[in-house]
């Protein structure tokens, strides 16, 4: 256990059980008095014995102790002759005075022995029976206010007081409204010792602080005020201790009965979320597939063209909102794999239509394998390249280049069109519904570049934009190479 | 030559209009399935030359309908589907599916994919003539000699390059899955694996495509596979 624990103090000696053990010998010599008139000196000896024998049996060994001793000096005193004095004219009563002595002493002690063993025995049952209905009560404890309850409830009145259970917030901090001093109670919970009364630290204070711990941390403090001033005896220490872990195992349990219980419904949320977003996503895109089709049917004329590039447009938008939305999730979840760039720029470039636009991809030889999710990625990639689609004029260049410097990968797309109009800040292109040609005729709501951002930053990397030299726009993406996994190359033949 | 017979399984009615529409234009007969079990009997009754085939069905999975069709026939089967459910796509061409569009599709692209797997399957229906030599653009593969060329100029591939051509090669357009050449080319223990694929796959591109990110034959299908486009 912790190396600061209740200290065992000595029980203080009851005085009290030494005045009675007096007052029964002096009885015993009243009644010896009368006996005498009838019996023989030598039955008031056994008389006096007897007594001696039921006073280590009532009040324990020091009483039975005494009681030997005042019971001979009685005897001498009032009974052996010379009478009313501790002078003794025949010798042979110093043998029976040592005899009696000792058989008293003999006696007495073993008496007092096992009057010691039948309360112990008495208490131990005692604190057995009372961790058992404790364990109990905690076994049935689903809340950690059951818990509290069964403090209040079972643990206080044995040890004749009141305990409360301390719980922190989520924040790690004792609130200020339980009862009980909290700054004790904040400094056991971060050391996990004990403090207040029977322990090392703060030992004035009138309550008992003690720290709820289990492997793994302190989940809360169990105070215990108790109303008596004689301190915790051995027994009690362990029984306490035993509460302490009891407690402490209940509040764990409870504890991770919530976190599964949150998971769970986390899980839910997010399961119905998804399946929401397949639904939406399957509904939007039948409708989206049959006019693609039918246009398509159409025949080579500009309406059905029309039609077609609207349509997909469309979709595009649909796909936006939607891993929008995905995005949006509490937790991300990115099918994270080592993917060759060039295939995700490869597959961004065929699922944009750049028309007559020139496009210079410089990506080194042996590019490093760069670990993301793929399907996103080309999302942030197809946004930025659809930007360059929509932003400039039919000639223009898209330089996508990728370099490694260090622990970063930087990709940048560049294009020499008209670049960001001159009154906005380049930053403010990734906020929600950001346009760059305000209220103009390019279509877009402008989700694209804040739904590239945020799965850029889900991958760890961050995007920027700047203007491009002499002219047009330029994204840069910087994410972390990674370590990417081994292969063993092939012997060159 | 008769009609090419097309069995499209497709629970969207409108859908369902234009791929008959659209495939009849080009002079095919066509079938029509609402649900997998529809599809079976259809499939089985009509004897169909190639099926379109839509994953999401009402009453089965699109996957176990290629499994049972698998079973017996070796038509060609072209998997339409959602685009964001990658793991989907994988698992339709592993269970026997050759290829797949995503939707929304245009006609050109529907006709230009039945079409390219019709070719496929008659000529691998027709193994007398196929040829130690195969070309894709630029490129000659010689199958018997190992031989590998650009216009005449030979281009030196090692081993494991050569086989990951050859595979797609033996795929002849068909999709394959980073699981499916895993296993054809480096063996069983490596199926998860998927960068070996990646890393040879951007060497074969830098030795026989052009321009290696906008491949015109090597064509990445993106967290599904690779296909060899062009071949002749």
């Amino acid at each position: 256990m912790t190396p600061h624990n209740l200290k065992v103090k000595p029980q203080p000696l009851r005085y009290r059980v030494l005045v009675y053990s007096v007052c029964a010998c002096a009885a015993t010599t009243g009644i010896a008095a009368l006996l005498l008139r009838v019996f023989d000196l030598s039955n008031v000896v056994m008389a006096f014995l007897l007594t001696v024998v039921l006073v280590a049996l009532r009040w324990g060994r020091a009483a039975g102790a005494l009681a030997a001793f005042v019971a001979v000096l009685s005897f001498d005193f009032f009974f052996v002759p010379p009478v009313w004095s501790f002078r003794v004219s025949d010798t042979q009563y110093v043998f029976t005075f040592l005899l009696m002595l000792v058989v008293a002493l003999v006696t007495g002690q073993l008496a007092a022995r096992l009057r010691d063993e039948a309360v112990t025995a008495a208490a131990g049952e005692k604190r057995a029976s009372a961790l058992a209905a404790v364990a109990t009560d905690l076994s049935i404890a689903v809340r950690s206010e059951d818990i509290a309850r069964v403090c209040a409830a079972r643990i206080g009145p044995l040890f004749d007081g009141h305990a409360t259970l301390l719980l922190p917030g989520n924040d790690e901090r004792m609130s200020s409204d339980a009862a009980g001093d909290m700054s004790i109670a904040q400094w056991v919970l971060e050391q996990g010792l004990p403090a207040g009364r029977d322990t090392e630290a703060l030992p004035a204070n009138k309550a008992t602080y003690l720290p709820l711990s289990t492997s793994m941390r302190t989940r809360g403090v169990l105070v215990l005020e108790r109303a008596t001033k004689t301190p915790l005896d051995a027994g009690q220490i362990a029984l306490l201790r035993a509460f302490q872990s009891l407690v402490a195992l209940a509040i764990e349990r409870v504890h991770y009965v919530e976190v599964a219980h949150e998971t769970q419904l986390r899980m839910e949320g997010e399961r119905l979320r998804s399946t929401l977003l397949a639904a939406v996503s399957h509904d939007l895109r039948t409708p989206l597939t049959a006019i693609c089709g039918m246009a398509g049917m159409l025949g080579e004329n500009e309406v059905a063209r029309a039609i077609v590039s609207q349509a997909d447009r469309m979709q595009r938008q649909v796909v936006n909102l939607l891993d929008a939305a995905r995005m949006q999730g509490e937790s991300v979840r990115l099918d994270l794999q080592w993917h060759a760039l060039d295939e995700v720029v490869g597959s961004a470039l065929a699922a944009v239509h750049l028309g007559g636009r020139r496009v210079v991809v410089d990506m080194p030889r042996d590019f490093p394998l760069v670990e993301l999710d793929a399907g996103l990625f080309e999302r942030v990639l197809a946004n930025l390249f659809d930007n360059a689609a929509k932003y400039t004029p039919d000639d223009a260049t898209l330089r996508i280049r990728a370099d490694r410097t260090g622990a970063r990968i930087y990709l940048t797309v560049e294009d020499d069109g008209p670049g960001f109009p001159p009154d906005i800040n380049a930053d403010s292109l990734f906020e929600e519904f950001a346009r760059g040609a305000r209220e103009s005729a390019v279509p877009g709501v402008g989700l694209g570049l804040a739904l590239s951002r945020r799965i850029v930053e889900a991958h760890g990397g961050s995007i920027a934009a700047s203007r491009g030299t002499p002219h047009g726009a330029r994204f840069e993406i910087i994410l972390a190479a990674g370590e990417p996994p081994s292969i063993d190359l092939e012997d060159f033949a | 030559m008769n009609k090419p017979r097309i069995l499209v399984v497709e629970d969207e009615a409108d859908i369902r209009r234009f791929l008959r529409l659209a495939l009849e234009r080009e002079e095919m007969t066509v079938f029509e399935a609402g649900d997998a079990l529809r599809a079976r009997i259809e499939a089985a009754s009509r004897q169909p030359d190639l099926i379109v085939l839509d994953l999401g069905l009402p009453d089965d999975d699109g996957k176990a309908v290629i499994r049972d069709v698998r079973g017996w026939s070796s038509a060609p089967i072209i998997v339409l589907s959602a685009r964001d459910i990658e793991a989907e796509k994988v698992a339709a061409l592993e269970a026997g599916a050759d290829d797949y569009l995503a939707k929304p599709f245009g006609v050109p692209e529907l006709v230009a994919r039945v079409r390219a797997q019709l070719r496929r399957a008659s000529l691998a229906g027709d193994r007398s003539q196929a040829s130690a030599r195969v070309r894709f653009g630029d490129i000659e593969v010689n199958l018997a000699t190992h031989e590998v060329s650009r216009r005449g100029e030979a281009i030196h591939l090692t081993p494991i390059e050569y086989r990951l051509l050859t595979a797609l090669v033996r795929g002849q357009g068909k999709v394959l899955t980073h699981r499916q050449l895993l296993h054809d080319v480096w063996g069983p223990g490596y199926a998860t694996r998927p960068h070996y694929v990646r890393v040879y796959m951007a060497n074969l591109r830098q030795k026989l495509e052009e321009e290696p990110a906008r491949p015109r034959h090597l064509v990445t299908e993106l967290q599904v596979g690779y296909r060899l486009a062009g071949l002749n």
